[in-house]
């Protein structure tokens, strides 16, 4: 079949069919933009940003309590995380080796008590007066307390005058233990 | 009377449609910000328990967060680990309250019983109820966790001035 343009022809019988091409539309993102302020708008409600950097750590097996403190105002925290196999110190999660260390190795022990001394007279150092020292301890539920409590001991006498546990919210542990109780 | 035409500024509108506002540098935000503050909402997921310090206790403790000295009345439990249980026979809490008898909670299949605990904790309570300072002694080989239940439920129970203490063991 033969085709033949309709100005560059004479014979007006034949006409060239041209498709018309509809104009693509752009692609509507109005409501994929309310969802995300709506998750943004949620996010900034529950994020917090407490001095100390409290993030969960996945190998550590928090107790759960059905209680929950608030970190003072006035408070700057340094944080001690305890696992089974080591201890992380400071927000920077310095390795201190091995919870074992702290009851049986003096110059661990001496270690941890100067970094925290270092520490605590930091916070005093750079803060105002009235801002205090707090020490964070973040441990595995199945550590025994003699590790739990040397670094509480080394931290009282370093200078921190508060001490807090990292644990998960759970309104509901007694309630279950009275239900296994009652099993 | 004279007739003015009208304007020729009236037939200069713009001819072209209004323009969508440009919305992607805003996803882009967007799309930035929220993988970012979803990093930190496991944060908020985290709570605390404090402890409060007289002196004397937590191991040389100072003194802080209005924590007494000797002379306030306090509540101690002491929990008592195996150690103490292949010396003694006896495995759990160990309640005293002053001016009662010891109350001796033992331990089920070798589990504290933090729901007897809890009741006990509520009878104090209810006899005393301006009594807010309770000390926590714990044993050595005590488990982490156990010690957190223990604290928690004194908390719950409205003994908010929570001391911690632990037998005289020395390292140095």
């Amino acid at each position: 079949m033969q085709f033949k343009d309709s100005q560059s022809s004479s014979d007006k019988t034949f006409r060239r069919v041209r498709r018309k091409v509809e104009d693509v539309k752009g692609l509507s993102i109005t409501s994929l933009l309310d969802a995300l302020t709506i998750i943004l708008v949620f996010l900034i409600k529950n994020v917090s940003f407490d001095s100390v950097k409290l993030s969960s750590e996945k190998d550590i097996r928090y107790p759960t309590t059905i209680t929950n403190d608030l970190l003072r105002e006035k408070a700057e925290a340094t944080s001690v995380k305890v696992f089974t196999d080591k201890i992380l110190l400071g927000n920077e999660s310095l390795n201190f080796g091995n919870p074992r260390d702290l009851l049986e190795s003096p110059d661990k022990r001496k270690a941890i008590f100067q970094f925290l001394e270092m520490e605590a007279h930091a916070i005093y150092a750079n803060n105002p007066a009235d801002v205090e020292a707090c020490l964070v301890i973040q441990a595995d539920n199945f550590i025994p307390c003699s590790y739990i409590s040397e670094i509480i001991k080394i931290g009282t006498s370093v200078g921190y005058t508060h001490i807090y546990f990292a644990t998960l919210q759970d309104t509901d542990w007694l309630q279950k233990e009275t239900l296994a109780a009652a099993r | 009377m004279a007739r003015y035409r009208p304007s020729e500024m009236r037939q200069q509108k713009a001819q072209t449609a209004p323009q969508e506002p440009n919305l992607v540098p805003i996803m882009n935000l967007f799309l930035t910000i929220i993988p970012f503050m979803l990093m930190f909402v496991v944060i908020s997921q985290v709570a605390l328990v404090a402890l409060n310090f007289s002196q004397g206790e937590g191991g040389g403790g100072s003194s802080g967060g209005g924590g007494g000295g000797a002379n306030i009345e306090k509540v101690e439990i002491i929990i008592l680990d195996s150690d103490y249980a292949k010396k003694n026979q006896f495995l759990g809490f160990e309640v005293r309250e002053p001016g009662m008898d010891t109350k001796m909670l033992p331990a089920v299949n070798e589990n504290y019983d933090f729901v007897a605990l809890d009741k006990q904790l509520k009878s104090i309570r209810d006899r005393k109820a301006d009594l807010i300072d309770i000390t926590v002694t714990v044993y050595p080989n005590v488990l982490y966790g156990d010690l957190m239940k223990t604290i928690d439920l004194s908390k719950a129970n409205g003994f908010t001035q929570v001391h911690y203490n632990r037998p005289v063991v020395n390292y140095y």
